[in-house]
């Protein structure tokens, strides 16, 4: 059980100087706003690395966090240099958890954070500009709120639009269906940007196989065994008008799978989404026609970096252009033909990346509707 | 009204004329809903439910409360799947010793919040909320955020083969309710639950250890979560950490839609039974039938309000809280 | 000014106040006695509004007057000084002062604190208490908690116009000798602002205090008597004075106890303020019965008896056994069984049905491993439902269900079923009618016959002569003195009394 005692180890680390920074907080965020934004320094020397995010028991956010370790260690350094700063779902924990690091540190950090709601990142770019601290965004930011305007310190902002990828398995699985029957939606929680974005690609799918109905959209809130009666539910208001099944991500579809495995079908065509290691098994023994891999652990690897590299001078983010400041994180598409290398490739071996490559593998800039 | 129908009666089988009407109302809706398979499916969903709740329902007839049903699920299906897996992964192997540890587990939890619960005089509502969440982190420590596969055919034999069109987790679970039934009805540890919900002082002058009534209740409870988390794992055929996630509230629910009074002492397994099935076929009902998504949470929540004011004798409360 | 006239009060099967007529004068005080079960304290709640009279009327000056709630007798003048604390105690004095009221001091929805703590002052002043308004309640003690409760009684004066009538419910009990004279000089006092309803135990207190004394026994006032006219004995004798109906308790069936080998014994046992210096033994086949008024330790020795109390010094013995760990599971096992007072709460699980509840404290002898043999439980509810004739339609009907008498004796049952052959009995007659109440003291009877040791808290005292072999009379937790009650050497009401009191 020697993971578990590393855990507790990490977690004690995490903690204490949690609690430092705490009782350093009150002090140091007086004297930062006394002395207002002073004169930028051009760069910091030997920052804190920190990631501010939800919780480590999503295997997404899992798989974000190990991808900033992989770059700390990069640097020379073990894993337990990046700070943690985990916000469970709370947008004013995650302010105040980061003007606490800001003050602790003295403004000598770089950043990497999902401000858990939109709103919440003027406020955290904000602390963080004006502590002269430098900051990488991922996910969740309000469309007014860009990194040029904040000079250096923020220095990047990186997201994903579902719409697109989800169109193309859309597509995979239409063709799969012969393009005629009926189809059916497993959606994540429904007021989700994702869950939306990835029901659109269906939609917008739809709109050149005129013989194939959507029969039903309903959420399954990214969880197995909701997904599961939701299913079985659908079997039995559409019994075998059901030639298709579109889910919004890879948990719903194991619950499916399980659904119709009850019914004994066993071919029924299904694309999912995310490219967790199981579905990428599943994929390859063509129980799963596709699935979409975001790769998450570059994500957060190269968040963390461009942070990072910002703050020492490696680059300086005003002399970038826009598409190098708001970008879409890649996609990689997984299909049972190329499942099998997949899986050599990103799961049995992760890549060793170039974190100086920050836009290498990224998918253009952000475009607001 | 007449004789026959006497208002005693009226509230003993509301929950089942509740039931009923539903049944009848979501078949009226959807001819498809009225179906042997689909009778097959609600099965499916209502089964782990079902052990769940009635282990909180010896609990609630203690007149206690018990919320740590979501970790204690958790653990003991990924304390199920790693020895499973550990020891050979099939049925057929030494690993079935798997099954029984899981409920070892889950009575090793149990009692864990018992004692906590009587020993620090901690009120059971807050003890076990610590512990469902103790339980939460410890799964999630367990599994580092993973999930396990359990592929054995033999074990997955609970959702794949079928009986009479019912797949055989449905009748694990029908043999657990008789259990259940046989605890609450004939055994002195059951006739103690209601001594205890009825009046706990009286139970002491009785001469009752009321405290180790109150520890075996909540281990009894743990096994009964822990045949749920198999049944559970049998039916996606995956253990993770949130495997236990919705049973708290889906158990509750279904306790109390059921009749079973959540200040002790009135109630049973047959009520729970009824619980469940109520909660399940609204929620398969709704999607049945064509409900809206975004409507479904409402709906059931209205439906959860109106099913406890038809099957609860509520004249005998002076004041819910 | 205030009258009430032929006021009358049913209860199913209690005719609790049978054509009262009472009154009171401005400015006078009013002393109300009674035995338990009077109806003292229902005529009480008619006159604060708690109960509406079935029959009569209530007059303030020349106006008929009739009360929903205690509110509107408040609002009429009439505020009731509670004997069990109302005082809120985690709330401070002035909040409890104005609890209901706090309208007042409210601007813009926002309480004002130092206005209330002003006109709390100001009310404090009228008991002469000085404690600051803001102390929270718990802090206090007894005798001041008790000036907070008059204060804030007579906050009416500003509220409503005309006379105040006050009722002090038993404002002594809590109280210390000095206490108590500070209480009564105060009371005089306040006969400028309110006229005073005190109702006692203690008799020298009602005398010292009173103008005129209302004697109440069986629903009626059976006497009204003037300061200046009054004597203890007297009155006592109107209160309990009826003709002992011997037949009534049986006495007849009455058999002497064995003498040797004491079932309990207990020798100079002390629990706190409850009782100190307890000694006596209780034998095969005695009725052995604890008198005393409300308070006086009776209950406390029963609980001890069967272990639900430890005590701080002496030692008890059950059948010549020294009792060293005290806990309810020690005492069944020893054979003791406890009736207690409020069987709604103590004595049988509603909910659970006759033979559950009958056999709740005896379940391992009906069990095998934990598995319930329910025929043989049936088969004894049975056997005890004809033995004491319990009227219920089976074994299975819910005890809940059951009358009062049969709710008493399936908890007989319980016990006896069980083999205990030493029964304590803490009001066992409390609330049954005349009927259920007879059917009670054959049980104590056949009971003893079979050589069952009983230790009676009654519920009147005619009971606890009538039925017992041996009586303790018991003041603030000593004892005072020890009757033999053999059939036709029993001691009288008058001789019990007087030690009581």
């Amino acid at each position: 059980m020697s993971f578990i005692k590393k855990f507790i180890e990490q977690e004690k680390i995490n903690r204490r100087n949690f609690l430092l920074a705490g009782a350093y907080g009150m002090g140091g965020v007086a004297a930062a706003s006394m002395l207002g934004v002073g004169p930028a320094r051009a760069a910091l020397t030997d920052p804190a690395v920190a990631w501010s995010y939800r919780n480590r028991t999503n295997p997404y956010w899992n798989e974000i966090v190990s991808g900033g370790e992989a770059f700390v260690e990069s640097l020379g350094k073990s894993k337990e240099f990046l700070t943690h700063l985990i916000n469970e779902g709370s947008s004013e924990k995650s302010l105040s958890d980061v003007k606490a690091l800001l003050a602790k540190t003295n403004g000598n950090l770089a950043l990497a954070i999902d401000t858990n709601d939109a709103p919440n990142a003027r406020p955290v770019v904000e602390a963080v500009a004006g502590a002269n601290a430098y900051v990488s965004t991922l996910w969740n930011k309000t469309d007014d709120l860009h990194p040029w305007d904040f000079g250096d310190n923020y220095v990047s902002h990186m997201s994903w639009s579902d719409e697109g990828p989800a169109e193309k398995t859309a597509r995979i699985l239409l063709d799969a269906m012969g393009g005629k029957g009926g189809v059916v939606h497993l959606g994540g929680i429904a007021s989700n940007n994702p869950a939306i974005e990835r029901l659109n690609g269906l939609k917008n799918a739809l709109k050149d196989y005129p013989d194939v109905e959507l029969l039903d959209a309903q959420p399954a809130d990214w969880d197995t065994q909701k997904a599961n009666q939701v299913m079985s539910s659908f079997l039995t208001r559409y019994g075998d008008e059901i030639k298709g099944v579109h889910c919004a991500n890879d948990t719903i579809a194991y619950g499916v799978l399980e659904a119709l495995r009850a019914e004994g079908i066993d071919d029924m065509p299904i694309v999912s989404y995310d490219g967790n290691p199981q579905a990428v098994d599943l994929v390859a023994q063509g129980k799963i026609l596709a699935t979409v891999f975001t790769n998450p652990h570059w994500g957060g690897g190269i968040t963390a970096a461009l942070a990072y590299h910002a703050a020492i001078g490696t680059f300086k983010p005003s002399d970038e252009p826009n598409e190098h400041r708001e970008f879409y994180g890649p996609t990689v598409f997984i299909t049972p033909q190329d499942a099998a290398d997949f899986k050599t490739s990103f799961i049995e071996n992760i890549p060793t990346y170039d974190w100086k490559d920050f836009w290498g593998p990224s998918n253009g800039q952000i475009i607001y509707k | 009204m007449n004789e026959f129908v006497t208002r005693d009666a009226l509230i003993k089988w509301a929950p089942l004329i509740v039931l009923v009407v539903l049944v009848l109302v979501f078949a009226l809706v959807e001819p498809r809903f009225f179906s042997v398979r689909n009778f097959a499916r609600i099965g499916i969903s209502s089964a782990p439910a079902l052990m769940v709740a009635i282990g909180v329902t010896f609990i609630i007839i203690m007149g206690s409360i018990d919320l740590s049903m979501e970790g204690t699920v958790s653990v003991c299906a990924v304390a199920f799947a790693f020895c499973f897996l550990a020891l050979g992964g099939t049925l057929a192997s030494v690993a079935w010793l798997a099954l029984p540890l899981a409920l070892l587990v889950g009575a090793a939890i149990g009692f864990l919040n018992g004692l906590v619960h009587v020993k620090l005089k901690i009120p059971s509502f807050m003890a076990s909320l610590a512990m469902g969440f103790v339980g939460t982190g410890f799964a999630l420590l367990m599994t580092g955020g993973d999930r396990i596969r359990v592929e054995d055919e033999a074990f997955r034999s609970l959702l794949t083969v079928r009986w009479l069109s019912f797949p055989i987790m449905c009748y694990v679970a029908l043999v657990f309710l008789l259990f259940a039934w046989f605890i609450q009805t004939r055994t002195k540890l059951g006739r103690n639950f209601y001594a205890v919900g009825g009046g706990e002082e009286l139970a002491h002058s009785s001469g009752l250890n009321v405290n180790k009534v109150r520890v075996l209740g909540f281990m009894l409870a743990g096994v009964f979560y822990a045949v749920g988390s198999l049944l559970a794992v049998g039916r996606i055929g995956i253990a993770e950490t949130a495997t236990g996630s919705n049973f708290m509230f889906v158990s509750i629910t279904s306790v109390v839609v059921g009749g079973t009074a959540l200040w002790g002492g009135i109630g049973g397994v047959w009520n729970t039974l009824i619980g469940v099935l109520i909660v399940n076929v609204i929620n398969n009902g709704m999607v049945v039938v064509g409900l809206p998504g975004y409507m479904q949470d409402g709906v059931l929540g209205l439906l959860v309000i109106v099913a406890v004011v038809l099957s609860t004798d509520r004249k005998t409360v002076e004041f819910a809280k | 000014m205030y009258q009430l006239r032929n006021v009358d009060k049913v209860f199913p099967g209690v005719h609790a106040l049978k054509s009262v007529d009472f009154e009171i004068g401005r400015g006078e005080i009013v002393g109300l006695v009674g035995e338990n079960g009077a109806g003292k304290s229902t005529l009480m709640k008619i006159i604060y509004g708690a109960y509406q009279p079935d029959g009569g009327t209530i007059n303030i000056g020349d106006k008929i007057v009739r009360f929903q709630s205690p509110r509107q007798a408040m609002e009429q003048g009439i505020g009731m000084v509670f004997q069990e604390q109302s005082l809120i105690a985690n709330l401070s004095v002035m909040e409890n002062i104005f609890l209901g009221y706090e309208q007042q001091f409210v601007k813009f929805g926002v309480i004002n604190w130092k206005e209330m703590a002003m006109a709390a002052k100001a009310q404090l002043a009228k008991v002469k208490l000085s404690i600051d308004p803001a102390t929270i309640t718990s802090k206090l003690s007894f005798a001041q908690r008790q000036l907070v409760e008059l204060a804030k009684v007579l906050t009416l004066e500003e509220r409503v116009e005309g006379e105040l009538v006050i009722l002090l419910d038993e404002p002594t009990s809590v109280l210390a000798k000095e206490e108590v004279e500070l209480l009564f000089s105060l009371v005089r006092e306040l006969t400028s602002r309110a006229s005073f309803i005190f109702v006692s135990h203690r008799m020298d207190e009602v005398l010292e205090l009173s103008d005129r004394i209302y004697v109440m026994k069986d629903g009626e006032v059976v006497d009204v008597v003037s300061r200046e006219a009054a004597d203890v004995d007297s009155i006592q004798h109107k209160m309990v004075g009826r003709d002992v109906d011997k037949e009534y308790y049986r006495e007849q069936k009455q058999t002497p106890y064995e003498t040797d080998a004491p079932l309990v014994s207990l020798d100079g046992v002390s629990l706190g303020t409850k009782y100190r210096e307890i000694s006596f033994d209780l034998h095969k086949g005695e009725v052995l019965c604890l008198v005393g008024t409300e308070g006086s330790g009776r209950e406390a020795i029963l609980r001890t008896i069967f272990g639900l109390d430890t005590p701080d010094a002496g030692s008890v013995s059950i059948k010549g056994e020294y009792v060293r760990s005290f806990s309810a599971q020690a005492g069944v096992a020893m054979g003791i069984g406890y009736v207690p007072r409020e069987r709604k709460v103590e004595g049988i699980v509603g909910g659970m049905n006759v033979y559950e509840n009958i056999t709740l404290s005896q379940m391992k002898c009906y069990s095998n491993g934990g598995v319930l043999r329910v025929s043989e439980e049936k088969a004894l509810a049975r056997e005890w439902i004809s033995k004491l004739a319990i009227k219920t339609p089976s074994e299975l009907k819910d005890c809940g269900g059951l009358s009062g008498g049969n709710q008493q004796k399936v908890v007989l049952a319980k016990w006896r079923s069980g083999g205990s052959d030493i029964i304590l009995l803490d009001h066992p007659t409390r609330g049954l009618d005349i009927g259920a109440k007879e059917d009670v003291y054959d049980m104590v009877r056949s009971m003893s016959a079979d050589g069952v040791g009983i230790v009676l808290v009654a519920d009147t005292l005619e009971e606890a002569i009538g039925l017992s072999h041996t009586i303790i009379v018991l003041k603030d937790g000593e004892m005072q003195k020890r009757f033999e009650g053999a059939p036709g050497s029993k001691p009288s009401l008058f001789d019990l009394v007087h030690y009581m009191i």
